[in-house]
């Protein structure tokens, strides 16, 4: 994926980098390359008639496949920009020198920590079923009651939101960022008259340029890998509507107990990441070209 | 990218040709008649009053048998399966273990995974179970596992609000669909289904149309008994619950409780939902969040000449010894111990549910350890003319099956002739797949 | 009157964040029926019992013991995870080196795997390896770089690093490790503090790994030990004490974090909206 390779510093053989990088040579072979060849083979030798290809041919005959590619691409589609956005937004509004603020970083945190605990599964509940305090709120504008979890068409929301509010470990990446770009671009732009809002346009967002491309890769992945927030709050219902590809490999896995199904769908699931990482890749080139 | 591909496949085929030919191989430990110093593994899941009991157990055991050392091994019930399934695939588990039903079909498919307890005479005494509770862990004529205790679903009533509404529990279904209209100029409901992991909704539609036609659903043996019309019998009755206001609907429930259980739901709490089907083996957290006493047991429902049949049992918890263990003996010795000793019976009391064997049943009895809910639908389901669940019908992707086939019939993206000719192909053809 | 309005912000936005884990403590000291039933967060009284009994466990081990057993997976792992990381993303970063594009797109790949496809093969592999049942199987993977998402934020942080700051370094004498140490690390700390972090944090909640290489209790992870209780198919089903034992269970995250918060923002002022 690296485009631009160059020299190494004079003196530095070309092995040095391949010594530093020893550690992943033995890791990458051993839990990565190892585990997946061998799902390949153990799982699809698990299958009916010991092949590759009875394995993939039963996984397209899975009904629910091509339902859940397409929500699992809607449900990344509505999450990845909004909590990119949220979490720059709150990381800027954390990255100030105010008293308490760290009591403040870290209560953001939190719902990150909770993660799918029951008192996330509660509150949400509280939150969205009929007579809940949204619908409560809807109902005070004069908005009739949402049917959050029952509708198939809104149910992928409240996973979005739940996500969302979890945006803990994307604010932490760009946390991290802030604090790199130097102070002197800040100072040179105020003395240049320059207001918070251009200075925000014209230094900070082209300068975390390489990270949020990182958290968008990162948030890509873990979107499409999504299981755990529907089968928390929703197990994948009504209708099918919020089961994911990750729900349906861990239901394959796990609660059927069909691994060459569950590798299957995971290897499809891999070229459907590759894919899309690649897509925005090639669309953000261009972008990340300039700040170079 | 393209080379990465590449290079990963050729990866793949030197890899997969190495490792091929190391098929392990598994003899089985006989039996030879004297119990030796040992060290046995066993495992069972549970929450904290089995844990605490069944640890006490085990310091009794080790002073009865101090040669006989018991590693226990134990945890919550979320995750258990995996972990024994992966253990039994790679041929790790414990010498005992604590097994659910459907593992059976799941971890031995050919009867030959666990041990065949058949053999284990000489220390393990079967004479306490009545013949079809033993037949209960056989797999292929081979006894795979003993059964702790037995449990059928009954359903229970909110008797505060039976008595407000001056009703009486239902005893008939025509009854039952009755009640849709007495508590629904209330806004309340009789009772609550869920298409959950349990599966109740289908679970009673079930035991309508078995009541009716005589025909169980999924024989032991997983072959299906019920026809596509029965099916669409049993999707129909659901239907007519949901339009009587028997029950919510499905889009109703899932609105007011999101994804919760209905013992977490405020609906069942406040008695705006006032009964449930539930295992009289774990009914307990129904019972918990109502004050005490207010849930009831309800009669089993029967036609209008008063047949009850239909209803089912199964066996709630089984226990099983490794077929790698070195020491069957020992381990038969101590599956006694934990079946059929009075002491220790004692100890355990009903953490497993109601004792199948009959000498700790009768010690139970006698100590008055034996009452509650637990007792009362056991009773009820003993008196009646049941039928054994099978472990097929219990898997996860079956209950997938209904559970879809019900929500569609529900939200009414389907009637129930397409349902129930859905439901059947798949139900039919996964059964197929299996049993081969 | 700007820092008013900043602090009104925060603290909405903040009750949104921590109502859950008021309402978590709440209703440890609720009993079942009023869990349920009320939003609420504060419970009807105070009863410190369950939060005595949940700490003692039902095991022969008290709560205290399972967390010296979390500490013991979770800091050499987290110590493997960032020592690997920095290295490998650093030799990724800065060197340029045969079938490189290979080893990257090998480490792009294993980001995009789902990781359940792994559990079985490994526990195979650790299984003939004679580990199960040790801490090994959760901890040395990680010196081995085994997270391929910290590699990756840490190589785009790296790249972030001017290359002079490298030669500056190098005309002073640095070789490759000095110059990683003193002048690149020190450069990009906070983002290594996040990976920490993270680690110690995910770690922390792991269920699912401990739970198929751990047998013995005694060795249990405070993750599993929480679920112990957890058993909704039987009788015996204490909604109160699983929340208790969550609540404790949670208490060396949030520390760490509030800890380690000081260090991903230091020295300076200028986010663009502070003015």
């Amino acid at each position: 994926m690296k485009k631009n390779s160059y020299r190494n510093p004079v003196g530095v053989s070309r092995a040095t980098g391949l010594v530093l990088i020893s550690p992943f040579i033995v890791g990458a072979f051993l839990f990565i390359v190892y585990p997946f060849v061998s799902s390949f083979i153990t799982g699809f030798a698990s299958s009916r008639d010991h092949s590759v290809l009875s394995a993939f041919r039963s996984m397209l005959g899975n009904d629910d496949l091509g339902k859940a590619i397409g929500i699992t691409l809607k449900y990344a589609a509505l999450l990845v920009p909004m909590k990119l956005i949220i979490s720059l937004l709150v990381a800027l509004l954390l990255n100030v020198e105010l008293k308490g603020i760290g009591f403040f970083r870290t209560v953001f945190y939190i719902p990150s920590i909770l993660g799918a605990n029951l008192a996330v599964i509660i509150m949400w509940k509280y939150l969205f079923t009929t007579g809940g305090l949204v619908n409560q709120l809807l109902g005070t504008v004069g908005i009739s009651p949402v049917s959050w979890y029952g509708d198939p068409d809104s149910s992928l929301f409240i996973i979005v939101l739940l996500r969302l509010w979890e945006f803990g470990s994307t604010m932490v990446i760009f946390l991290a960022a802030l604090r790199d770009i130097p102070k002197e671009l800040y100072d040179a732009a105020k003395v240049d008259g320059c207001g918070n809002i251009r200075a925000f346009f014209s230094i900070t967002l082209p300068q975390l340029k390489s990270v949020i491309f990182l958290n968008l890769i990162l948030q890509i992945i873990a979107a499409m890998q999504e299981f755990n927030a529907p089968y928390i709050l929703t197990n994948g219902g009504p209708l099918s509507s919020t089961r994911t590809v990750g729900m349906l490999i861990y239901d394959e896995m796990f609660r059927y107990g069909d691994e060459s199904m569950a590798n299957a769908i995971s290897w499809l699931l891999f070229v459907l990441i590759a894919a899309v990482v690649y897509v925005m890749y090639k669309l953000t080139a261009k972008m990340r070209e300039e700040q170079r | 990218m393209k080379k990465l591909f590449l290079m990963t496949t050729i990866l793949c085929c030197t890899i997969s040709l190495s490792a091929c030919g190391n098929k392990k191989s598994s003899s089985v430990t006989a039996p030879d008649g004297k119990l030796d110093k040992c060290s046995l593994r066993f495992s069972w899941w549970g929450g904290d009053d089995r844990h605490d009991a069944t640890l006490k157990a085990i310091e009794l055991w080790s002073k009865k048998y101090p040669e006989i050392s018991i590693v226990p091994e134990y945890g919550g019930w979320d995750g258990w399966t995996e972990k024994v399934a992966s253990q039994v695939n790679s041929s790790t588990e414990p010498d005992i273990m604590q097994i659910n039903y459907d593992w059976l079909v799941t971890l031995s498919p050919d009867g030959k995974s666990f041990y065949d307890l058949g053999t284990l005479g000489a220390f393990l005494d079967l004479s306490a179970f009545d013949s079809n509770v033993l037949g209960f862990g056989k797999v292929s004529g081979i006894l795979n596992a003993v059964t702790v205790s037995v449990s059928g679903r009954c359903l229970f009533y909110n008797s505060d609000v039976f008595r407000s509404l001056g009703v009486g529990y239902p005893e008939t279904w025509n009854e039952l669909i009755a009640l849709g209209n007495t508590f629904g100029s209330e806004g309340i409901y009789p009772i609550d289904l869920d298409i959950q992991s349990g599966s109740t909704a289908w679970y009673l539609a079930v035991v309508y149309v078995q009541q009716k036609t005589g025909r169980q659903f999924i024989s032991p043996d997983g072959s299906l008994g019920f026809s596509e019309d029965d099916i669409k019998t049993a999707l129909d009755f659901y239907k007519e619950l949901e339009e009587n206001h028997v029950i919510r609907s499905v889009r109703a429930r899932t609105d007011e409780d999101g994804n919760a259980a209905l013992y977490q739901s405020s609906e069942f709490i406040s008695g705006n939902v006032a009964g449930v089907l539930e295992w009289g083996s774990a009914v307990g957290k129904y019972e918990s969040v109502l004050p005490d006493g207010v849930l009831e047991t309800g009669p089993l429902l029967a036609d209008e000449d008063g047949n009850n049949s239909g209803w089912m049992i199964k066996p709630s918890i089984m226990y099983a010894v490794s077929s790698h263990t070195k020491y069957p003996d020992e381990a038969a010795a101590f599956l006694n111990f934990m079946l059929n000793d009075e002491e220790c019976a004692e100890i355990l009391g009903t953490t497993r549910g109601i004792p199948a064997s009959h000498y700790t049943e009768a010690a139970l009895e006698k100590s008055g350890s034996l009452n509650g809910l637990a007792k009362e639908s056991s009773d009820i389901l003993n008196a009646a003319d049941t039928f054994t669940i099978s472990p097929y019908m219990e898997l996860p992707r079956m209950k997938s099956f209904y559970n879809a086939a019900i929500e569609s019939v529900s939200y009414g993206t389907a009637d129930t002739a397409d349902a129930a000719k859905l439901m059947y192909g798949s139900v039919s053809e996964y059964l197929e797949n299996i049993r081969k | 009157m700007k820092k008013l309005l900043f602090y009104i912000l925060l603290a909405v936005i903040g009750t949104i964040m921590l109502y859950p884990l008021l309402w978590l403590l709440g209703a440890s000291f609720k009993s079942d029926e009023e869990i349920f039933s009320s939003l609420c967060f504060m419970p009807r009284e105070l009863d410190t019992e369950v939060y005595k009994n949940a700490w003692k466990t039902v095991t022969p081990y008290s709560m205290g013991h399972y967390f010296m057993n979390t500490f013991m997976i979770i800091i050499p792992k987290t110590a493997f995870a960032v020592l690997s990381s920095v290295l490998v993303a650093y030799g990724f970063a800065r060197f340029d080196f045969p079938l490189k594009k290979f080893f990257f797109s090998l480490l792009i790949c294993g980001m995009f795997m789902p990781s359940i496809v792994t559990v079985m093969p490994l526990y195979k592999l650790w299984n003939f390896l004679g580990l199960i049942d040790t801490y090994i199987p959760l901890t040395l993977p990680a010196l081995f770089a085994s997270e391929g998402i910290f590699v990756f934020i840490l190589i785009q942080f790296f790249r972030n690093i001017p290359r002079e700051f490298d030669e500056a370094a190098r005309i002073d004498g640095c070789g490759t490790l000095k110059t990683l140490f003193f002048v690149l690390v020190p450069c990009i700390r906070p983002a290594v503090i996040s990976i920490a972090v993270f680690s110690f944090l995910w770690t922390m909640n792991d269920f699912l790994n401990p739970l198929i290489i751990i047998n013995s209790v005694e060795k249990y992870p405070v993750s599993l030990a929480l679920r112990l209780s957890a058993d909704s198919t039987g009788q015996g089903y204490e909604q109160r004490k699983i929340i208790a034992m969550s609540v404790i269970g949670l208490i060396p995250s949030v520390a760490v974090f509030a800890i380690a918060q000081k260090k991903f923002v230091s020295g300076i002022t200028a986010g663009g909206l502070s003015g």
